[in-house]
């Protein structure tokens, strides 16, 4: 294994090199265009998960710990399978923006504009908007909200995010994964090939987790006539309690 | 590649034509980038504040008649039909003259302008490419923009009926077309026009005109307006909104 490893590694390394990202005027690499998650199976679970109603299987995009496990805290992973059960409460489908680092792998589109100190994102889904300055000002005092206050920096070609500011509301996926208050993410982008944009979160929250975790999920460039197009969901939703119940037949409750 | 084109530009574009440094001036005035806010107070009514509606001359909406009466009577329901009470995203010209600011992005083909107000945006193209297509509408209409000198006018069509265009009921079909003018004529000073034309409500096109000021804070920045209803079906909004 060991040798076979250390050429993966080689590879890797040498194809990362080999790419050289289009860039801006002022010398950072160009994210700009719409981009939508390579792999929609994060927004349903980020664990790997089956099939299951509304549901298509998938891995997971935990790169870290090692077994793609979220290392929930003694009784957090009941809270997590007991949103499952009750989806009415995802604060998505009340229309909230997702939190991040969710709102960078919805099932629907994203724009990245870049306007020199300002990296926007702008989702689709919820119209949702991220603005992080990279200018290096400091955070907001007392601020807590669904998208929290993100600040950039560049590390060489990637793109560093601190965010913090969460509300402590926000879910991880459809699947009721959550984070709770104090949570702190740091999100790392990077170019790997014309059209990918490699996206890293790692997720700090100690009254949550027993440590941080990391997910990667690729997001592939979507072609240049494609535009957003604007998301009617009304912040204060509440009908989707009168949907039925997830794992119910298709005629089996009230709409 | 950009100089060449530019320089083209500059043939077809006589405004711009004084002078090869010209083409640079020009360019650097067409930067609206910044966070701004209207000054004044246009977006609890139109008509009530002084000087917003410059054309027509009298200062009011030129409705037609019917739609004079419905006004009126959104007028008297306003503390609970107004849209913008249920978190719908507030529409154009509304956007601009909400007391909270937004910030104005720019690249290469696009505008992209972030309202503080229900985190709503707007992406306006301008490289031309065309509207979408009549029957798709939607609540912040489709934005196409253009520059005449340094001036940004963008046009603004598709727009969902049921919005208003302030707090006191003044309104619009889904025939409402926008032509917004945004000036920067100061450097923190940019002067915003919109014309109103639609056929179903008004009798002819109106123009207001409001001034916007840059927020030139250090570190200002917009945050999130979450619109959200509590246990008892109330819309809650932040506490520096509807004041």
């Amino acid at each position: 294994m060991r040798p076979a490893l250390l050429l993966i590694a080689a590879v890797c390394v040498s194809a990362q090199s080999a790419f050289t990202p289009p860039r801006l005027p002022d010398g950072h690499p160009d994210f700009g265009g719409i981009w939508m998650a390579a792999t929609l199976s994060a927004a349903f679970n980020v664990e790997e998960h089956a099939a299951s109603y509304g549901t298509p299987a998938g891995p997971s995009v935990i790169v870290d710990p090692p077994g793609g496990k979220l290392p929930y805290l003694p009784g957090m992973r009941e809270r997590a399978v007991d949103n499952d059960q009750h989806r009415e409460r995802d604060p998505v489908g009340q229309c909230h923006m997702h939190g991040v680092p969710r709102v960078m792998f919805p099932p629907f589109p994203l724009e990245i504009v870049q306007d020199g100190n300002y990296v926007v994102i702008l989702t689709e889904t919820e119209h949702g908007v991220r603005i992080i300055p990279t200018d290096g000002r400091p955070f907001l005092k007392n601020y807590s909200s669904w998208n929290g206050d993100s600040r950039g920096r560049w590390d060489g070609d990637t793109l560093v995010v601190d965010v913090r500011g969460l509300n402590g509301k926000g879910w991880l996926d459809q699947a009721g994964n959550f984070v709770g208050a104090g949570a702190r993410v740091v999100e790392r982008f990077r170019l790997t090939a014309k059209d990918i944009l490699e996206y890293e979160a790692t997720v700090e929250n100690p009254s949550v987790f027993s440590r941080p975790f990391t997910v990667r999920v690729p997001l592939r460039r979507r072609p240049a006539d494609v535009e957003l197009l604007e998301y009617g969901c009304i912040e204060g939703e509440r009908d989707a309690g009168h949907l039925p119940p997830v794992n119910a037949p298709l005629n089996g409750g009230q709409r | 590649m950009i100089r060449p084109a530019l320089a083209l530009l500059l043939v077809t574009v006589p405004a711009w034509a004084q002078a090869p440094s010209a083409a640079k001036s020009a360019k650097d005035a067409q930067d609206l980038r910044g966070i701004w806010q209207a000054k004044g107070n246009a977006y609890r009514n139109l008509e009530a504040e002084r000087g917003v509606i410059v054309d027509p001359a009298s200062g009011k909406i030129p409705y037609r008649a019917e739609a004079r009466s419905l006004a009126d009577r959104n007028f008297q329901a306003r503390t609970t039909a107004d849209p913008l009470l249920v978190c719908f995203q507030p529409g154009v010209p509304r956007a601009t003259l909400l007391p909270e600011p937004f910030q104005i992005f720019q690249h290469q083909d696009r505008v992209v302008i972030v309202y503080q107000h229900v985190h709503a945006y707007r992406v306006i193209f301008t490289d031309g490419r065309p509207h979408y297509d009549d029957g798709i509408e939607f609540y912040m209409g489709d934005s196409r923009g253009r520059w005449e000198g340094n001036t940004l006018v963008v046009d603004a069509t598709n727009f969902k009926p049921e919005n208003w265009l302030d707090a006191a009921g003044h309104f619009h079909s889904n025939k409402l077309h926008v032509v917004e003018r945004y000036t920067r004529t100061a450097p923190e000073v940019m002067r915003y026009e919109a014309t109103m034309e639609d056929p179903e409500v008004f009798q002819r096109p109106w123009t207001i005109r409001v001034q916007l000021a840059l927020h030139s804070e250090p570190n200002f920045q917009l945050i999130e307006h979450e619109c959200d209803r509590d246990a008892q079906g109330v819309y809650r909004h932040p506490p520096q909104f509807l004041k």
